[in-house]
């Protein structure tokens, strides 16, 4: 199972860096949100540590449902997804290579994002470094593994960007929560408490919506218009 | 049958349960504002049944396929967007007259908001246009995943809250038993109401359904 989700996830990245749009459309989107909300930043203030953790994550989960709405219309055409249904990949393996692939690509724009923050925000990272890490990875794992699930619900349907950021923005909340949260932490220069809460829900929420995914998944993810 | 006596019980416990707020249960040290607390709680209490009924129908149609759960789980949630919206709303109006704000961050309140915009989703998620077999199964998935994000939620918003200045824990209540009283009797009438109104929309839902059925679509 792990091969073919791998060469479903090396597919997915080949083609959405080749000719995708979603990689590029989510970096572009992300940068822009970041700079508007840069000009909230009254003149000569500052734009505070949480806030700019807010927006940080509100960019990444835009970005997430054009990776994952990509991810997903790009086996659109020709019947491939018809295609990859009757290959004896199992259907987990496809929902496993969708995470590796929306996981990297998500990182990838994150890695703009970062950046973007500290420069259009006016932040420092004060923090630990660790921290920082752990919440990005902690946080997109819980990303991907909803994006992964819930990018198969809007497929073959036309407004499926808009269908899906109603549905999966809420779902997100508690994720979205604990990242804004916790990298507030540390663009702050105060020191960072009451971390483990907020790791503890990070992991709590991949692991439960990991399982629900490996269950639900193949349910979803069918020829089915 | 069931319905008409599931609605005569309602309109008869609604109008005992009314009586019961405004002449039996004691004025609060509130004052009379407080009385909104007795359809709050109900509306709210019911509201989280619906999304629990939610749940459990659709996991009965992931396993047995039967068209009934998903028209029981589309009633239910659309029971569940309505009074979770009435429970925002007197929720809204009490803490105003209470605390002086609209907005608390309680981490039920947001809970409720949050669960508000999940099952509002869901309703979206049932009007697009999809095969009929496709988007129950969708919908049943997003009905399983909703009701497995409540308790990440409302930690999320328990922790939230205690990291905030504005973020309030309600102390204990401390109230008398004629209070208790109204507030079972509220959650006795507004059940006999949610009963037959969910009865009611899931027979108009397979009524639909029979008719698309026997709808005969001629294009020329």
């Amino acid at each position: 199972m792990l091969r073919r989700a791998y060469t479903i996830a090396a597919k997915d990245l080949n083609l959405s860096v080749s000719g995708g749009q979603g990689l590029v459309q989510a970096v572009l989107l992300g940068l822009l949100l970041i700079f508007l909300f840069s000009l909230s930043k009254p003149l000569g203030g500052q734009i505070t540590a949480q806030a700019a953790g807010a927006i940080f994550w509100l960019a990444s989960a835009f970005g997430l449902v054009l990776v994952f709405n990509d991810l997903f219309a790009i086996e659109e055409a020709n019947g491939a997804r018809i295609g990859i249904l009757s290959s004896p990949a199992p259907v987990h393996s496809v929902w496993l290579g969708k995470g590796v692939a929306g996981l990297s690509l998500l990182l990838v724009s994150q890695l703009v994002f970062l950046p973007a923050t500290i420069a259009f925000l006016g932040q420092t990272i004060h923090g630990p470094w660790w921290l920082l890490w752990a919440t990005l990875l902690g946080a997109d794992i819980g990303l991907v593994v909803i994006g992964a699930l819930l990018g198969a619900l809007s497929q073959g349907q036309a407004a499926r960007e808009s269908l899906l950021s109603v549905i999966v923005f809420p779902l997100l909340l508690p994720v979205l929560l604990s990242g804004i949260t916790l990298f507030g932490m540390c663009f702050s220069p105060e020191a960072a408490e009451g971390t483990d809460s907020w790791l503890g829900l990070i992991f709590a929420f991949d692991c439960l919506f990991a399982g629900a995914g490996l269950f639900l998944f193949p349910f979803v993810y069918s020829g089915e218009e | 049958m069931k319905v008409k006596i599931l609605a005569a019980l309602a309109g008869i416990a609604l109008l005992v349960h009314q009586y019961m707020i405004w002449f039996y249960a004691p004025v609060a040290q509130s004052g009379p504002v407080q009385k909104i607390f007795y359809m709050h709680l109900p509306c709210s209490w019911w509201s989280l049944v619906s999304f629990f009924v939610v749940f459990v129908s659709s996991l009965l149609y992931l396993f047995k396929r039967e068209p009934v759960y998903d028209r029981v789980a589309g009633a239910a949630a659309e029971l569940g967007v309505l009074f979770a919206t009435l429970a925002l709303v007197t929720g809204s109006v009490w803490a105003r007259a209470e605390w002086g704000h609209w907005w608390l961050w309680d981490p039920k309140l947001t809970t409720a908001l949050i669960m508000w915009y999940v099952y509002a989703g869901y309703l979206v998620l049932r009007s697009t246009p999809m095969g009929r077999d496709r988007k129950a199964l969708v919908c049943a998935v997003l009905g399983i995943v909703a009701f497995l994000d409540v308790p990440l939620v409302f930690f999320a918003a328990k922790l939230w809250g205690s990291a905030h200045p504005d973020g309030l824990a309600r102390k204990g209540s401390g109230m008398e038993i004629r209070m208790w009283q109204t507030v079972f009797a509220g959650l006795t009438a507004f059940g006999f109401m949610w009963g037959a109104m969910l009865l009611t929309r899931a027979k108009q839902l397979a009524q639909h359904a029979k008719l698309e059925a026997l709808l005969v679509w001629d294009d020329e």
